[in-house]
């Protein structure tokens, strides 16, 4: 019971606590319990905020597939997907919808020419079945390339170009050195 | 009547316990628990194979005792904000946390802190910002926040107020004014990969080939990326004294140091803020005078004088700016014609051969 500092209570007006609160003490005890381990469950867990695994994998080879690696590392090695992924839940909302039917329709295209999912093809057949995606779904295609360019080439800080390997690839020195001029006053 | 005040209260007790109880819950975990939010795991990952691994996340990110109810409201917000898929691109430390953060790496790392907190690089705000001689001189800037106060949520303008050469400028926030402005986590990052320091007697700590030359926390904090750089990874300046290529040490630390102590783009020795070695110290590394934390540099001559010293004299009394900050001659660039101007005599050993 809430009471002013310096009053002076009378334990005998005090209801004694065991009586009255046991109930209504579980009852909250419990709920609070019960808001706590819901509020520590997480909401989808994880690596990926947008994409399923599998979402993730089918980009994940398209984008390796648009930027390969060579003697340097290619979009698979900068992250590109995470990038995707990450922006995908954020300022790229509104691309959601184009990139469900177009990983949809990477699939399709993949199991009609080839009989399989798109991540188990080689990559000779993975860059046929893009060929027919650039035709059936440009919207897609250009938007995923777009993607893959600026998490390639892009700042780290936006969830690409892991360790900077793009910037690293163009000799790009980060951070660059640079100081400032001083004057005396 | 009663029985509504008694479950107000407990009602009320019960959310207020619900953060912390909360933390409790992910910090009994050992950090696995902390991952049910995927925005945690690559934290979590790094810290797992850092050489920090063996420090609870509670010891630097506080826990369920923590008695800060900013922190629990913080962490209230975070989870509210997650729940509504309102996910940050990046995970960081606000920079009042990264302030505090300096006190826990104080608790086990207390020579290195005592040094650095001795040294010039634990300046606090107001002596950087509020610094008079050159405000008046030097319009402030965001890039000023590169190398000072980098974990500081804003720009100049809401750090220091006015904007100008004339002042008078005052702190917008007076509780930074002695707040260090480059603390640990500049050139430190806690969850870098590497493995736990050892005290003594492993083979790593003994001079020699296999002798560890830095800590694998050594890293910069880029304010413009919001990204660690490891100091492997840091560019290394080509310097140039007029159109000559200066002989540079290859020690890579050095690379953290250039990131502040920088010259301007020409990359000449002495412009903007470089300090490369010239002269009789070309080809020096920084390290090799100035002490890591406390950048002392007192008894750093002893190291290779009077055993390398080519004309016998003590250089600990000669005209330069080690002895007096208003001589002429600047330790890093002094040179033997700098003294002898109507020629450098031969070395005695020479002239005795």
């Amino acid at each position: 019971m809430w009471r002013r500092p310096g009053m002076r209570t009378d334990s005998s007006h005090s209801p004694p606590a065991a009586q009255v609160g046991r109930r209504v003490f579980l009852g909250v005890g419990l709920a609070a319990v019960g808001a706590t381990v819901s509020c520590t469950r997480g909401t989808a867990g994880g690596t990926w905020r947008f994409f399923t695994p599998a979402q993730a994998q089918t980009v994940d080879a398209i984008c390796a597939q648009l930027i390969p690696a060579d003697q340097d590392p290619g979009a698979k090695e900068a992250g590109v997907v995470n990038f995707i992924d990450l922006q995908l839940s954020k300022r790229f909302k509104k691309y959601r919808a184009v990139y469900q039917q177009g990983i949809d329709a990477v699939d399709a295209a993949s199991r009609s020419k080839f009989g399989t999912r798109f991540v188990e093809l080689t990559g000779e057949r993975q860059v046929e079945v893009l060929n027919v995606v650039e035709e059936n779904s440009p919207v897609f295609f250009d938007l995923i390339v777009t993607h893959a360019r600026q998490g390639f080439y892009g700042d780290p800080r936006h969830g690409g170009n892991r360790n900077m390997v793009s910037w690293k690839m163009l000799g790009l020195p980060f951070p660059p050195v640079r100081g400032r001029e001083h004057y005396k006053g | 009547m009663k029985k509504i005040v008694l479950t107000a209260g407990l009602l009320i007790a019960a959310c207020l316990l619900m953060t912390p109880g909360a933390t409790l819950y992910f910090e009994l975990g050992d950090g696995t628990r902390c991952t049910t939010c995927h925005e945690m795991q690559p934290l979590y990952d790094t810290w797992h194979s850092s050489s920090h691994r063996n420090i609870a996340c509670g010891k630097c990110h506080g826990d369920a005792f923590t008695v800060d109810v900013a922190f629990h409201m913080n962490n209230a917000h975070r989870a509210y904000s997650h729940l509504r898929g309102d996910l940050p691109e990046q995970i960081g430390f606000a920079n009042k946390y990264v302030l505090e953060i300096d006190q826990q790496c104080r608790s086990c790392h207390r020579e290195e802190y005592a040094k650095w907190e001795s040294g010039p690089h634990s300046a606090g705000f107001a002596r950087i910002f509020l610094d008079k001689k050159h405000n008046t001189a030097n319009m402030l800037m965001d890039d000023c926040l590169r190398c000072h106060g980098m974990y500081y949520e804003g720009g100049i303008a809401d750090l220091v107020q006015p904007v100008s050469r004339t002042g008078p400028w005052r702190l917008a926030q007076p509780e930074l004014a002695n707040m260090p402005s480059m603390p640990c986590a500049t050139c430190h990052q806690v969850h870098r990969q590497g493995e736990p320091m050892q005290k003594s007697g492993v083979e790593g700590s003994r001079p020699g080939p296999t002798q560890e030359v830095a800590r694998p926390s050594l890293a910069l904090f880029d304010r413009r990326t919001q990204l660690y750089v490891p100091v492997a990874d840091l560019p290394m300046p080509a310097m140039k004294e007029g159109e000559r290529a200066v002989k540079m040490s290859k020690d890579q630390r050095q690379a953290l140091c250039y990131q502040c102590h920088a010259p301007i783009a020409a990359m000449q020795v002495g412009s903007g803020d470089d300090r490369t070695g010239l002269g009789v110290h070309e080809g020096i590394s920084c390290l090799a005078c100035h002490d890591q934390h406390g950048e002392k540099t007192r008894a750093s001559c002893a190291t290779c004088h009077p055993k390398m010293s080519n004309c016998g004299l003590d250089v600990e009394k000669m005209d330069t700016t080690f002895v007096s900050a208003d001589s002429k001659h600047n330790v890093h660039w002094v040179k033997c014609a700098d003294c002898h101007t109507k020629g450098v005599p031969k070395k005695r050993q020479e002239t005795n051969q």
